[in-house]
């Protein structure tokens, strides 16, 4: 069941409403940079637009049954600016060029921010919001662009679900200056966004680490093998092994403490598997997998990922990291 | 309340600039009302006053110190404290002035409430009404300025409601909301000129008549009011001739009716519209005198007009016509400024033809008032001396009484009683012209001689402003008119046996003069008349040009425009199409700009056709280099012109100093040279 058939069930009116947007906005094209123009902004009154009017209406009557030239003055001078206004709601909006920064990958369930850049060629520009068409109206991020300059505005959502998604429809509004009416754009970026599967919290504990069998980084000689390298300094790291040499020139240069690295021995690879994740159902495993590749990568050790149909080779790392998370954010059966 | 009292007195001020961006936003609103509210202040009772003064008080504090609103409760109480002391100061809810105090109350409390920008829309569209209220009671130049800045203000905070980010200035946000003002200028103004002005909609607004100015009744004491405002009744010029000072007078309601102590008019005080009048005998004599005058808001039918005014011009919205006592009448009351053109005589003679009734009604007197001074009248007339004269003779005589009796005139004669004629006659003898007007009428009828009471103005400042001569409310007179048999009704004017300063050079009494105004008259009287007049013909210009832009102007404007006989309906078709113009031409710029073309694309779209009509391609994408080089790689040195010409473009466009428009030429001289090889390729 699609949200507008949930909608029509019910209320009709808001259902074709629902369906009505739906196809208005598939007729817009895809892309990352939009200039407003005369064709795309829209612009009507607000509820306090027409309570304006209205007012506008009892003082023309105040003033004609008074006979009162001053308050025609009054009345039309209010109408001019009413419609000087309008313009400038209009203006506001239209020659500004809006951009989207690529977007980093998120996580389900976390915030996921957009860097929208607005450009002016022209004037400043006051009092302009953006949010998610869908979002509800207080969630505005409001910005003022400078004349000739570039403004960033941050607006950021939750994904529910993982997956490769479009990045959601935007929609640029303004009331300035004096909110009688309002401007808008409906903008769909063509850029797609990676949202990672929501790693599971409190998740259960990876399975145990194995050692490397037959590598060529096999150990030697156990506890007091050879040290073959440094590593960054673990608690509990026991005095003798910090390579004090190293770790001067270290923290010189402002790293860290550095340890002796004799755990070349102890050289680990864990495989963060499918089937490892308990009788639980897909997306939950996925779920698992994602807070395990949290787990290992922080841990440091190599780690590799099989999924049915995908089998990723362990190794450590940023790079394994989000290769991993992109394999589970874009799994499917 | 308590938390009120217990917090720190005075609250700690951060200082204008270091004020948080909502606080500082509130009281510059707070600032606004103020302003607007205060002109209201001669008007309103002063607990009105005096209530929205703590309120807008309060209201900042809570600002300065970030407090929180008081509840609805608290609101719903001082509403309803409001709304009593409203009832109780005028007996009603509903009318001009409890709507006024209500308006101003409500704005005061709304302050209170500014949760939503609902709220603050409400505050906004409230101060807008409230600055018409203002017009209600004077649309002088000084009020005008002071409700443009209260727009301007209520602007600016609209304006920086709708700036949500950081901490725009109030310079900034002012700026804005004067340019808004100024562009929506020439639609203020073409409305202005062009709304068709229709009468008032439903009744005739009695809220707005006010206590001076002609009416149709004469009571004891109640001209002394109108002697002492200073106002502007009419302002009047002469076209070549003008009358002395002592032969304006300007005729308003002629009361003949008498109930012992109101006079009234006879008849209808309206002038049946659509039943011609047939008119009265007036017989003028010598040359007439051609005159404008320009009347504030009447409020009355009666159009103090010359005597004698013949003939008046019509006025487009309005009918006039003259009755038989030569007093004009509009066909209803009048709520605008009207101007008139009409000729006058300044001699005459008045009503030779009777009307039946009139003269028998200008001898009633009420029965059991005044019985001294109806016997002193009689005996008078019984004098042997003085048996057999004629009407003109016995006014003489009375008028001779009058001089020598002892009597005075005065603008403050204290209070007087039932017989209120007897007590000015015989015992105190001070009175001012309609005490003089109203005892002369008497003592005639009780002699058995017709009269009857004139009211109007007589006589104006005595020197013109801009050529108009200004009749104020203190001008307003009573006179009176006695019936010669053989030559009609003749003037008679009392007031002027007593104080002939009175008549002709208009004294006035004005209120005594401030302290700074009185040190400046003291050492520049020059100054101050200078002073004085400017203001007056400041004033007398946006009299003429703006508050007195009626009906009557609209036409005559629209005949200067060629319409043969405007109407109303011209000046609708006019304004809607002009305004559909306006829209017409918007629309059409932003469809022009919808299909604006970069003029640098479009001169290298021109490029590229000519050269693929040389059968060079020229995708869209391509740069001027690299069509340059293609041309010379394909041409050779029978290209080398086109090349050159687009390595040209490639410097204008991109180099160093670059252009900021196309070169037209260098477009002509690159079509000239492919045309010419078009033709050597061909051969």
């Amino acid at each position: 069941m699609t949200p507008a058939q949930a909608v029509g069930a019910l209320n009709p009116a808001a259902f074709a409403r629902a369906r009505f947007r739906v196809w208005w906005q598939k007729r817009l094209p895809r892309s990352d940079t939009q200039t407003l123009t005369q064709g795309n902004v829209y612009i009507l009154p607000t509820q306090a637009g027409w309570m304006f009017a209205l007012t506008l209406l009892v003082l023309l009557l105040a003033s004609i049954n008074y006979q009162l030239n001053l308050g025609y003055v009054l009345t039309f001078l209010l109408a001019g600016s009413g419609v000087v206004s309008m313009h400038v709601t209009h203006g506001t909006l239209r020659g500004l060029t809006l951009h989207l920064r690529p977007v980093a990958p998120g996580f389900a369930g976390e915030p996921v921010v957009l860097d929208i850049v607005l450009t002016s060629p022209g004037t400043s520009r006051f009092g302009i919001g953006l949010r998610l068409l869908d979002a509800p109206g207080a969630t505005l991020a409001w910005i003022d662009v400078p004349g000739g300059g570039q403004a960033t505005a941050h607006v950021s959502f939750v994904p529910a679900v993982r997956g490769l998604h479009d990045v959601p429809t935007l929609s640029a509004e303004t009331r300035f200056p004096l909110g009688l009416f309002r401007a808008w754009t409906v903008w769909r970026p063509a850029a797609r966004h990676l949202v990672y599967p929501r790693p599971e919290s409190p998740a259960p504990a990876p399975p145990s680490t194995r050692p490397i069998v037959g590598g060529p980084t096999r150990s030697r000689h156990g506890e007091s093998g050879e040290v073959e390298g440094v590593r960054a300094y673990r608690r509990g790291d026991p005095m003798k092994l910090v390579a004090w040499k190293k770790a001067a020139q270290a923290l010189e240069t402002g790293a860290e403490l550095v340890s002796r690295d004799t755990s070349v021995s102890a050289r680990q690879e864990l495989w963060l598997d499918w089937a490892a994740c308990g009788p639980v159902s897909p997306e939950e495993r996925l779920s698992r997998l994602a807070a395990w590749t949290l787990v290992a990568e922080r841990a440091g050790t190599d780690f590799g990922l099989r999924l049915p149909g995908v089998d990723l080779a362990p190794e450590g790392g940023e790079a394994q990291r989000r290769r991993c998370l992109e394999a589970l954010a874009l799994w499917r059966a | 309340m308590s938390a009120l009292l217990q917090r720190r007195f005075p609250p700690h001020w951060p200082g204008w600039q270091r004020l948080p961006r909502e606080a500082r936003d509130t009281l510059f609103l707070l600032a606004v009302i103020a302003w607007t509210v205060i002109p209201h202040t001669p008007h309103l009772p002063g607990w009105t006053i005096g209530l929205t003064a703590l309120v807008l008080a309060w209201r900042g504090l809570l600002a300065v110190e970030s407090g929180s609103l008081p509840s609805k409760w608290v609101l719903l109480a001082v509403l309803t404290i409001a709304l009593g002391l409203t009832y109780w100061s005028y007996g009603s809810l509903l009318g001009k002035e409890p709507g006024v105090t209500l308006s101003v109350v409500l704005m005061g409390l709304k302050t209170l409430e500014l949760r939503a920008r609902r709220d603050a829309f409400v505050v906004f569209f409230l101060g807008f009404f409230i600055i018409l209220t203002h017009f209600l009671y004077s649309q002088s130049l000084a009020v005008a300025v002071a409700m443009l800045i209260s727009i301007w203000g209520l602007l600016t905070a609209l304006v920086l409601a709708h700036m949500p980010v950081g901490q725009p200035s109030l310079r900034q946000a002012s700026g804005l909301a004067a340019r808004t003002a100024l562009l929506g200028a020439p639609v203020m103004a073409l409305l202005f000129a062009l709304f068709p002005r229709i009468g008032p909609l439903w009744g005739v607004p009695q809220d707005g008549v006010s206590t001076t100015g002609l009416s149709n009744s004469l009571r004891m004491g109640s001209i002394t009011e109108v002697a002492r405002d200073e106002s502007v009744a009419m302002r009047v010029r002469f076209e070549r001739t003008r009358p002395a000072q002592s032969e304006m007078y300007f005729r308003g309601p002629v009361l003949t009716r008498f109930d012992g102590l109101e006079w009234r008019p006879l008849g209808l005080p309206f002038a049946p519209a659509g039943v011609p009048e047939r008119l009265p005998a007036l017989t003028p004599i010598g040359e007439p005198i051609r005159y404008e005058a320009t009347f504030e808001p009447l409020r009355v039918a009666s159009v103090p007009m010359l005597e004698a005014t013949s003939e008046i011009e019509p006025v487009e919205g309005f009918r006039f016509s003259r009755r038989e006592d030569l007093q004009w009448l509009g066909e209803r009351p009048i709520f605008e400024r009207i101007r008139i053109k009409a000729e006058a005589y300044p001699r005459f003679l008045l009503g030779t033809s009777r009307r039946s009734g009139e003269i028998q009604e200008s001898l009633e007197l009420p029965p059991g008032f005044n019985p001294r001074i109806l016997a002193w009248a009689r005996a008078l007339h019984a004098e042997p001396a003085n048996r057999g004269l004629d009407a003109t003779s016995f006014s003489g005589l009375v008028l001779r009484h009058i001089r020598d009796g002892g009597y005075d005139y005065t603008l403050s004669p204290g209070e007087y009683g039932r017989n209120a004629i007897d007590e000015f006659w015989l015992d105190r003898k001070t009175g001012f012209c309609e005490h003089f007007a109203s005892a002369y009428v008497v003592v005639m009828r009780a002699a058995g001689f017709p009269a009857r009471v004139v009211t109007g103005y007589q006589g104006s400042d005595s020197e013109p402003v801009d050529g108009f001569f200004i009749v104020r409310q203190s001008s307003a007179h009573a006179w009176a008119e006695y019936w010669q048999t053989g030559k009609g009704w003749i003037r008679a004017d009392p007031t002027g046996a007593v104080s002939p300063d009175r008549i002709g050079s208009s004294i006035r009494l004005s209120a005594e003069p401030g302290l700074v105004a009185g040190a400046i008259a003291a050492m520049s009287p020059e100054l101050v008349a200078s002073l004085r007049s400017a203001w007056e013909a400041a004033n007398n210009r946006w009299n003429q040009w703006v508050l007195n832009y009626t009906r009557g102007q609209q036409l005559d404007a629209l005949k200067n425009l060629g319409f043969a006989s405007p109407n109303w309906e011209d000046l609708a078709l006019l304004l809607i199409g002009t305004l559909s113009t306006l829209a017409l031409s918007g629309a059409a710029w932003a469809w022009l700009d919808r299909h604006r073309v970069d003029p640098w694309v479009r001169q290298l779209e021109r490029l590229k056709r000519a050269l693929r009509s040389l059968g060079i391609a020229a995708a869209p994408h391509e740069a001027p280099r690299t069509l340059a080089a293609r041309v010379r790689e394909r041409l050779g040195e029978q290209g080398e012109p086109l090349a050159a010409a687009l390595d040209a473009l490639e410097k204008q466009r991109y180099g160093r100093a670059a252009a900021t428009r196309p070169d037209a030429a260098l477009t002509r001289r690159f079509a000239a040279d492919s045309r010419r090889l078009r033709g050597l390729l061909a051969r």
